[in-house]
């Protein structure tokens, strides 16, 4: 990622933090927020590109020109063409609807994890950092749970429940909790050595109020800002469970999965595996770059 | 320091019990009854329950647990359903490979990623930088099996130039051909995250105080980054790399199944597949083991490079 020129935002670490009041007025506008990442141009293309691509998941049965389910054998293994762009698979579907139902289920996957492992994660840290009795007993959890890298949960939740999409987001929400609650419980813990937080308690604010108004809304730039980088890891994550057959299973249409199925004839044609390979890679690599624009917009303090 | 690495070792302790707990209860939660696999599909009621018996599948959960504790402790895994052989021998017989097939990625990507992001840090603001950046980045996006398949089907199958199926053995014994693209797939994963905290790293580095003093004294530019800048840039990168080290397990799982390369993540998924449980519950035990101990050797590694973490 290129370097940005220096924000307004790129105040030092230990600039005066924003009471919920004022927060409105150092966080920056949404329209602002909008044209920053407009000036920077691959931002702005990965941006349009994540568009195209979650407009054309969600409308899939329109845009799609095939049925991705539709098998036709005499039309098997076809190389793209005028009628078939990216060309047919093995059983002769049209492999550009399918891919875009896979980016349907794939998107979904990223999207689960992000928001389940978001919310809940978000949740115990900032409670962790609210409740101190709470803290050694959340962080103690949290370390177990980083002892498992995603994609052994992945193994884990597949060998008891079975393949399948429900193994794969089990797996990737399990994985993002812990790393969130770590990312929230350090912002919230900046948060409450500010001031406006002991005079909110001085003032009888509900530990409830205290917990979303004072805490929550002062972290969730930074929790937001790490979700949105951690959506691409998600994607890779459930697609290589699902290349590894212990995801989505056939004639579910899945990214990973699809380009697990074209391996077994790359040597015939290549393009049944790479096409998926390709689209997973590209819409990784755009929410990737949305990402660190964000960073770079919003927090520019969780820069390594 | 010896405190803090017993104090390490004493908080991993929880993280240890819970890895084998979550393993005990794979086999738990497991929808078919163990002894019911175990005994096959024809076997007649009594049978079953002296198996059950005999694997002590009537006590209760916490003596069970214990005493799965110490068979572990005694390296007695079970035996695996589908080749009736000891879990611990197969996993013992495709550590090696494994172990091979990550030492040999991190010796691929440490250097490149290293070499690239020294130069994009110190030519920054450069289109060599901002080149430089934007493989890292698309390293970063790229599914593992997207490389794989470019390797196997371009490098492999069509210019014939390296085998891609399976291991012939040992380096010193003729095995480096067939090490070769599996070692690219699983290194290339590396190449980005490492190059981009090099960078980051040395920029720091090149600020510092000690820097400006060595260039005052007119030093040569390369005498300045090689010695000064990058030795002390390399504390964090260090981290990285052992905390990488731990998530090239995962790559390895995919890589392995995808090279036929006989290790223990694809032993794990091959008998995720088949449903032989004890071996699929070892296999994932000894990888969630190798990843804890490879945590515990970074945290050692850290204090030892950098002693200022001790003194805190």
């Amino acid at each position: 990622m290129t370097m940005h020129a220096p924000l307004a935002l790129d105040a030092a670490p230990d600039a005066p933090v924003a009471t919920p009041e004022q927060s409105q007025a150092v966080l920056p506008s949404r329209r602002s927020l909008i044209r920053r990442l407009a000036r920077d141009k691959a931002a702005a293309l990965a941006a349009t590109f994540l568009t195209m691509v979650v407009l054309a998941a969600i409308f899939a049965p329109i845009v799609a020109p095939y049925d991705p389910y539709f098998t036709d054998l005499s039309k098997a293994m076809q190389a793209p063409s005028a009628a078939h762009w990216f060309g047919t698979d093995t059983a002769g579907r049209d492999v550009l609807s399918r891919v875009i139902y896979g980016a349907r289920n794939t998107l979904a996957i990223g999207l689960i994890g992000v928001i389940v492992g978001g919310v809940v994660g978000g949740f115990f840290g900032i409670l962790a950092a609210y409740f101190r009795r709470l803290d050694g007993w959340i962080m103690r959890i949290v370390d177990i749970m980083l002892a498992f890298p995603a994609i052994l949960l992945g193994l884990a939740v597949a060998a008891i429940a079975g393949a399948g999409l429900t193994a794969v987001i089990i797996a990737v929400v399990v994985a993002t909790i812990p790393d969130v609650a770590r990312v929230a419980r350090g912002a919230a813990i900046g948060v409450m050595g500010q001031e406006f937080m002991e005079a909110g308690r001085a003032v009888g604010v509900s530990d409830a109020a205290l917990i979303w108004r004072y805490l929550t809304l002062n972290c969730i730039s930074t929790i937001f800002v790490f979700l949105t980088l951690r959506f691409g890891q998600i994607i890779l994550i459930g697609s290589a469970l699902s290349f590894l057959g212990l995801g989505a299973q056939p004639p579910t249409a899945e990214l990973g999965m699809m380009a697990s199925q074209g391996r077994d004839f790359l040597f015939i044609s290549e393009h049944i595996a790479i096409i998926p390979s390709l689209m997973i890679f590209l819409i990784v690599l755009a929410a990737n770059i949305l990402g660190d624009a964000f960073r770079d917009v919003l927090d520019p303090r969780l820069q390594q | 320091m010896g405190r803090q690495i017993v104090h390490r070792l004493l908080i991993s302790l929880p993280a240890l019990l819970g890895v084998l707990f979550l393993c005990f209860c794979l086999m738990q939660v497991v929808p078919a009854d163990p002894a019911a696999i175990i005994a096959g599909p024809d076997a007649k009621a009594d049978t079953i329950a002296a198996i059950r018996l005999e694997l002590g599948l009537d006590r209760p959960i916490l003596v069970q647990f214990a005493e799965y504790i110490w068979r572990v402790a005694h390296g007695d895994l079970g035996r695996s359903i589908i080749s009736n052989k000891m879990v611990i021998e197969e996993i013992a017989s495709t550590m090696g490979p494994t172990l091979e097939l990550m030492i040999a990625g991190m010796l691929f990507a440490i250097p490149i990623g290293m070499s690239l992001g020294t130069i994009a840090a110190v030519k920054r603001g450069t289109w060599l930088d901002r080149s430089i950046m934007a493989i890292a980045v698309a390293g970063v996006s790229m599914p593992i099996f997207f490389i794989g398949l470019i390797l196997i089907q371009y490098v492999g199958y069509k210019w014939g130039l390296l085998p891609f199926l399976g291991r012939a053995g040992p380096v010193w014994a003729g095995g480096l051909p067939n090490l070769i693209l599996p070692a690219l797939t699983l290194g290339s994963v590396l190449i980005g995250p490492i190059a981009r905290l090099t960078r980051t790293s040395v920029l720091e580095v090149l600020g510092a105080d000690y820097v400006r003093t060595a260039r005052a004294k007119g030093l040569r530019e390369r005498v300045v980054i090689v010695h000064h800048a990058l030795r002390n840039a390399l504390i964090p990168v260090v981290t990285l790399i052992g905390l990488q080290a731990a998530f090239l397990l995962g790559g390895a799982v995919v890589t392995e199944t995808m090279f036929s390369w006989p290790g223990v993540g694809r032993l794990a998924v091959g008998a995720i597949i088949s449903s032989d449980f004890p071996t699929a519950q070892g296999a994932i035990m000894i990888l969630a083991l190798a990843f804890l101990l490879i945590n515990l050797l970074v945290d050692v590694m850290y204090v030892y490079l950098d002693p200022r973490v001790a003194r805190q």
